[in-house]
């Protein structure tokens, strides 16, 4: 269409090639929604028990050894599940290559960030109440 | 890439009110969309007051019925006016579908607009420039690729196998699918879209094609193929009734399936 366009449709739909790369992210995003199925209703049903108590008793509760480590694993699927969900989403909304390498990195260190930070705390309240 | 409003000079603008046939008793509106390169300036909505008892059965036939009785100058593409070629897709009511096989009575009530399909550079009126939408199409290499010497009379394929080319062949490459899909309008420059997955698929399961390898390897692409984010729209529009976006989760399979 436009004049100053010498670009062949066959170069166009090529483009840079094929990536041969996605089928592994495919195959993560479903396989942490996998765990998610069971975790996530688990968390669910142990913040409603937790919700009469007092902090006291919610520390207690998440130094036990298989509450921390439900915990660290469902705040690993999740954030794990949110860093390729959002992915998909800036690689779906935004075009210019800056701003996309951007919000994926800042993506990245976010999701990581917080599974440290969860990771962590739990880490903290578990091998508090051990000592 | 996304655009939520319309680039400047796409939107279209409030057209012309074309006069009512006279001696009319069944008359119905048609709201079109109208875009002329030479005459320049933005898009028009038309309005064209069709008599319903004159025109005939399909939408092709109310697009006939206006050109040929009430404005010569609206143009649209058409070929086989029975469902067979794929000329005649536009964006009738909302919805992607052809003009041909779209009857009357499928039409919801009140005012019907007709428009180009979606997303697209428009040619003139109903007619939108597909070139890249045909470049994808020849990027999937829709033909048999063997390395085996040619047989002397033609390669065989059991019934059970030709079976699964059942829902696959159809596609007439009308472009209503890959026009209706969100994840193609905003990113048409790399995913490749429902219609050419759909025939992509078509060569990966024909047990005669002997090049599957290579051709999942040109489509394994984070944007190629796993653009698709199964809306399902392109099944819901097809006019042949065809499943693109369960073809698309088969290529999906068999791409697991060479990893796992």
């Amino acid at each position: 269409m436009a004049s100053n366009n010498f670009i062949t449709p066959a170069k166009a739909a090529r483009g840079l090639g094929s990536a041969k790369s996605g089928t592994e992210t495919h195959i993560r995003q479903r396989v942490s929604a996998i765990a998610l199925i069971f975790l996530v209703p688990w968390f669910v049903f142990s913040i409603i028990n937790a919700m009469g108590g007092d902090l006291a008793s919610a520390q207690a509760w998440a130094a036990k050894p298989w509450n921390a480590i439900l915990l660290i694993l469902t705040a690993g699927a999740a954030f794990y599940h949110m860093r390729i969900g959002m992915q998909v989403v800036v690689e779906d909304y935004i075009a210019k290559t800056g701003t996309k390498s951007a919000l994926l990195i800042l993506n990245s260190f976010v999701c990581i960030a917080l599974f440290v930070t969860v990771a962590l705390s739990v880490l903290k309240l578990w091998i508090g109440a051990g000592a | 890439m996304v655009q939520l409003t319309l680039p400047k000079g796409s939107a279209p603008k409030k057209g012309k009110t074309w006069p009512k046939p006279q001696g009319a008793t069944n008359l119905r509106q048609f709201k079109i969309y109208r875009y002329s390169p030479e005459e320049g300036g933005n898009p028009r909505w038309d309005v064209y007051w069709v008599d319903m008892d004159k025109a005939g059965t399909m939408i092709l036939d109310v697009l006939f019925y206006i050109k040929n009785t009430i404005d010569p100058t609206l143009a649209f593409r058409r070929s086989c006016r029975e469902g067979v070629c794929g000329s005649c897709a536009m964006n009738i009511a909302g919805q992607n579908t052809i003009a041909c096989t779209k009857g009357f009575d499928e039409l919801p009530g009140g005012v019907i607009s007709i428009a180009p399909l979606p997303h697209q550079p428009v040619v003139k009126d109903l007619i939108p420039d597909l070139t890249n939408f045909y470049a994808q199409h020849a990027y999937v290499q829709p033909y048999l690729k063997t390395v085996t010497p040619e047989p002397e009379k033609e390669w065989k394929q059991s019934e059970e196998d030709r079976e699964e080319l059942n829902g696959l062949y159809e596609c007439i490459l009308c472009a209503s699918c890959t026009t209706s899909c969100p994840s193609y309008w905003w990113n048409g420059d790399k995913y490749l879209g429902p219609a050419a997955l759909l025939q992509a698929y078509r060569w990966l399961i024909d047990s005669r094609d002997e090049a599957t390898g290579e051709r999942l390897d040109d489509l394994e692409d984070p944007f190629k193929l796993y653009r698709c984010h199964t809306i399902m729209n392109c099944a819901q529009v097809c006019p042949k009734g065809l499943n693109p976006a369960k073809a698309i989760a088969k290529i999906k399979h068999m791409m697991v399936e060479r990893v796992s």
